[in-house]
């Protein structure tokens, strides 16, 4: 199988969406986990959990720009 | 036969339903009308009307089943978009963050119809919903706290003085790439999610074409198909809730960004 450009970008998005996963996965995490010691907080901790969550998921919504004009 | 020979040759197919064409023109001039902005302005119209409708017989205590789901909606906006996120003053912001929601959360659902395509599933609508909020809270930002203030208030306060060129140029990149973040994160999660939906229907439909060909002995082949179609419609539970989140999270980020722009320190 020769290897294309195209196949290349897809790995390099691929590995590029390994870091931001991790990272939403701890977010999650740790909302879950404050939500569930204070629940009367549920609220204000996930507008900051959705906040980190599109900080972290910024870099992969890159790679996925990167794909399509590289 | 082969099943997958017939999903390779159908594929380009599906994505060139997806390249926005032109459903009509005006005349020579060369303007037309694709066939996702043809379906914003049907969704144009579905809002309005929901809306509308639902505005007409505003109750103390509803007893209209609709009023009440249109209310319990809004109620969220006010809470969750507005309430949490903005804080003091936050009145003033419902209604465009309400308007962002019901129209984002309409056009997602007016996709999951098969048939229909939906409005956020091209980027240059999502592109305009996203400048769209971020001249919003660029403009409430320079409002709370003057030109010079506002560039001033991008790198958080209490920063050493050697610290604040840095850490302002970091802050001003993520203020910039929040408009790309928004555009991007709508469209690729309606695209992809259609995608998936097509290529797990077309799955479904060659292994069946291929079991009936190949006669007694495709009956495993055409076995398979049930289990595509099982997985087609897991898939579009998912895509049910992944076009309420998106429209949910627009929101919601939209309302922080309104929050951190016009924030005291």
């Amino acid at each position: 199988m020769e290897i294309t450009l195209a196949a290349m970008k897809l790995v390099g998005y691929g590995l590029g969406a390994i870091g931001p996963g991790i990272g939403i996965g701890i977010a999650c995490y740790g909302c879950c986990v404050g939500t569930a010691r204070q629940p009367e907080l549920a609220g204000r901790l996930f507008t900051n959990f959705i906040l980190g969550a599109a900080l972290a998921e910024a870099l992969a919504l890159l790679g996925f720009v990167l794909v399509f004009i590289l | 036969m082969n099943p997958l020979d017939l999903v390779n040759s159908l594929v380009p197919e599906l994505t060139a339903s997806f390249t926005p064409t032109y459903v009509f023109t005006f005349g020579d001039s060369g303007i037309g009308v694709t066939q996702y902005i043809f379906w914003m302005c049907i969704t144009f119209a579905l809002t309005l009307i929901v809306v509308l409708a639902c505005g007409k017989h505003l109750q103390l205590v509803p007893t209209n089943r609709f009023v009440g789901m249109v209310e319990q909606g809004y109620g969220m906006v006010r809470r969750d978009m507005g309430e949490n996120p903005i804080g003091h003053g936050f009145e003033k912001h419902i209604p465009f963050l309400a308007t962002l929601f019901f129209f984002i959360l309409i056009s997602n659902f007016v996709g999951l119809i098969p048939g229909c395509k939906t409005p956020t599933g091209t980027i240059s609508v999502t592109w305009c919903l996203s400048l769209i909020s971020f001249v919003y809270f660029n403009y409430w930002g320079i409002r709370a706290h003057g030109g010079w203030g506002y560039i001033k208030h991008i790198a958080p306060s209490g920063l050493p003085k050697v610290m604040v060129p840095i850490i302002w140029f970091f802050e001003f990149l993520s203020l910039v790439l929040r408009a790309l973040t928004l555009t991007v994160r709508l469209y690729g999660n309606m695209f992809a999610g259609h995608m998936a939906l097509g290529i797990f229907s077309i799955f479904a439909y060659a292994f069946l074409w291929a079991g009936i060909q190949n006669g007694l002995a495709g009956i495993v082949t055409g076995g398979m198909s049930i289990l595509w179609m099982l997985l087609l419609f897991a898939m579009y539970a998912l895509e049910t809730l992944v076009a309420f989140l998106q429209a949910y999270v627009f929101a919601v980020l939209s309302g922080v960004y309104i929050g951190l722009a016009v924030a005291e320190h």
